[in-house]
């Protein structure tokens, strides 16, 4: 293998690349886009639900209680139009929870007769309701819990100091404290992108020179295959692992989502995992001849690999044998790997089996590509 | 010594048969013209030459390497396939670096025979526009330059000049000469029979198979036929009559071209003359064109030349 030939094959590609505008704007443009779009709106967060307070005891206590849900972001307190009764409110999409608090609360609540607050929600969207359900008992515990407290203080022998402790669960969501869903996003962002480039573009670039013709006027120059492969792959490889550290950077500017683990192991493992979608981008060049087809074979493998990589849905949550089919995503590994060393900085060798998984996969799928194309081409 | 020999060659598409026990030789120095039609088998064959194919069935020697050897005779010939495969978004200045590379020319070389090249093709002063924005001739010109930057001993050209303007096909070939001149063997194939009375030997090709293979003085003499051409302000009449009694008989726009053996001439003009009595029209002796020749091979029932 004559190192300058490949470096001539690599400065070819890359003039190709630069010179043409479609695949610029896919390259730079649609990441940036992507990141952001992913990035702000696939969210399970639920904020800003539409809350109805229905205070029908109006009391001291039930006043204080009705407190705790003005301030935080999860809620915004709607007013009641005249004469307009909360489930009409829940009708007319006015409010999408309606909490009703009882006459007599305040006053049964301090005889210690456990008394009962009604909450209406919208049941439409589900996961909404039962997320801001969450939201609002919790607003409710933690009232009754601070109330118990200050009592048994201030008035030691009432009723309402006499009540059993309660236990206590106190949350802590470690590396995402908000549960901020970008923390969780945006990593699978980062893998779907140099995804893309890697594998649409190394296959789409490879039968362009079979769909002009250009791929055998190489094969007639003693310009070995292997050469031509490098050739054309480097770019692509060196493309994005750029491509990773610049959304990283944006990331860390644009959702404050701040790399904590090692950049070198990072690089090993996206190093690994382009291998594989190289290898799987060389495999789709030899099954297709026009890049037309490249593009919808890249299109059609990507679907699959998105859905079974835990992106949207966690594998665990998946059934038996769709959890078995993601062992043979790439996607799935990378994936884990990103989350694990971007947002809680995971040592490697912590994740034994992933980074096995993708060093396999890696040598195997290009190995294979590789071959077939040898085969193909003569 | 020949540039290249091929004997009793056979090369199959799954069932169907494109090369059918092909003989030919390549005399060093020369310009092959490989002469036939579409689907004759032309491409095939120089593919097999190139090493793009493999020999199925015989035996192909290039420069006296064996046809397993294609990576050390791709160092030693040049090939331009039918269709303009250079990078439309390269220049013309650096797809010929480019192939310069890959041929492993020195550097320094390489801007000397860049030089040459330019002055040849008249390319220089479009060196840094892109390929795809160059004409179809200019286009032929780059792909025979990039062809040539490694100074090939064969150059081996498929359907050069398909689909090219009469001036830039003119050129085209005029530049062949030249390269000629310096000593290159070049096989050229080319659907048109005009283009094969420019090359030293040309090869007939149909359906897989080498019908003659010779000088085209040689072709002609052994072909051993008269061509007559008939004209008549009544062509459709006289074509009837015709047909039956000719070897060949082709329409050539106002004019009917016959063929007729060498020996039994005399004796079918006499009967033609006999039948056609009473229409107006006038014949003459015409020098066989390659067109005449072709189609008569082609012709089932005259296969072989007595």
């Amino acid at each position: 293998m004559s190192i300058r030939v490949l470096f001539s094959f690599v400065k070819k590609e890359i003039k190709q690349i630069f010179r043409t505008k479609e695949m610029l704007i896919l390259m730079f443009g649609a990441p940036l886009l992507q990141l952001l779009v992913l990035g702000f709106t696939v969210t399970n967060e639920v904020k800003h639900i539409k809350l109805f307070i229905e205070d029908r005891d109006n009391t001291e206590l039930s006043r204080a209680m009705c407190e705790g849900f003005k301030h935080t972001d999860r809620f915004d307190l709607v007013q009641q139009q005249r004469g307009e009764s909360s489930t009409i409110m829940i009708q007319n999409w006015e409010a999408q929870l309606v909490v009703i608090v009882p006459q007599g609360f305040g006053r049964e609540l301090r005889q210690n007769r456990k008394p009962d607050v009604q909450f209406i929600t919208d049941g439409l969207d589900g996961n909404s309701a039962a997320v801001s359900l969450g939201y609002a008992q919790g607003i409710v515990a933690r009232f009754i819990q601070s109330m118990l407290q200050e009592s048994r203080q201030k008035y030691p022998f009432t009723a309402l100091s006499s009540m059993p402790s309660q236990v206590i669960v106190s949350q802590r969501m470690w590396y995402n404290e908000d549960l901020n869903s970008a923390q969780y996003m945006v990593p699978g962002i980062i893998v779907i992108l140099i995804t893309i480039i890697s594998m649409m573009m190394s296959a789409m670039s490879l039968v362009k020179e079979k769909e002009i013709g250009t791929l055998e006027q190489l094969m007639v120059t003693p310009a070995s295959k292997i050469e031509l492969l490098l050739g054309k792959l480097i770019p692509y490889w060196v493309i994005a692992m750029f491509e990773i550290s610049a959304v990283t950077f944006a990331a860390h500017f644009i959702f404050r989502i701040h790399f904590t683990g090692s950049v070198a192991e990072m690089a090993l493992a996206a190093g690994l995992y382009l291998m594989t979608t190289l290898g799987i981008g060389i495999f789709i060049s030899t099954i297709t001849d026009t890049q037309q087809q490249a593009m919808f074979f890249s299109w059609f493998m990507m679907i699959f690999m998105i859905l079974l990589s835990g992106l949207f849905v966690p594998v665990q949550n998946m059934p038996y044998l769709i959890k078995k089919l993601t062992l043979l995503n790439p996607m799935s590994f990378m994936l884990a790997i990103t989350r694990e060393v971007i947002i809680k900085g995971t040592p490697l060798r912590y994740m034994f089996r992933e980074v096995a998984a993708l060093t396999l996969y890696g040598f195997v799928t290009f190995f294979l590509g590789v071959t077939r194309f040898h085969k193909t081409t003569k | 010594m020949n540039t290249i020999n091929i004997e009793h060659l056979c090369y199959y598409y799954d069932k169907v048969q494109a090369l059918d026990d092909v003989s030919l030789s390549v005399i060093e120095g020369e310009i092959h013209g490989l002469i036939g039609p579409d689907s004759a088998g032309k491409t095939t064959l120089m593919r097999i030459l190139c090493g793009l194919m493999p020999t199925q069935e015989g035996k192909v020697s290039v420069l006296s390497l064996d046809s397993d050897d294609f990576m050390q005779i791709r160092s030693l010939i040049g090939y331009m396939p039918q269709r303009f495969s250079l990078y439309q978004d390269l220049s013309v200045a650096e797809n010929l670096k480019f192939f310069a590379r890959l041929f492993n020319v020195p550097a320094g070389e390489r801007d000397k025979r860049m030089q040459d090249l330019y002055a040849f093709s008249h390319l220089e002063e479009f060196s840094g526009r892109r390929a795809g924005a160059l004409s179809g001739g200019m286009k032929q010109k780059l792909a025979l330059s990039c062809a040539l930057i490694h100074r090939p001993r064969l150059l081996i050209l498929d359907e050069p000049t398909y689909g090219v303007d009469p001036v830039s096909r003119q050129e085209f070939w005029q530049m062949l000469k030249q390269i000629q001149g310096d000593g290159t063997t070049i096989l050229v194939s080319t659907p048109y029979m005009d283009e094969a009375e420019l090359c030293d030997r040309v090869s007939l090709i149909n359906g897989g198979k080498i019908l003659e293979s010779d000088t085209l003085t040689n072709i002609r003499s052994k072909w051993n036929r008269k061509v007559f051409s008939f004209s008549a302000p009544n062509l459709k009449q006289l074509f009837g009559v015709l047909e039956p009694l000719a070897e060949s008989c082709q329409l050539f726009g106002n004019e009917i071209h016959i063929v007729i053996p060498n020996a039994s001439a005399a004796q079918s003009l006499d009967i033609i003359k006999s039948r056609v009595e009473g229409i107006k029209y006038r014949y003459e002796e015409i020098e066989s064109s390659m067109e005449d020749i072709f189609l008569s091979y082609m012709n089932p029932g005259v296969w072989r030349v007595s």
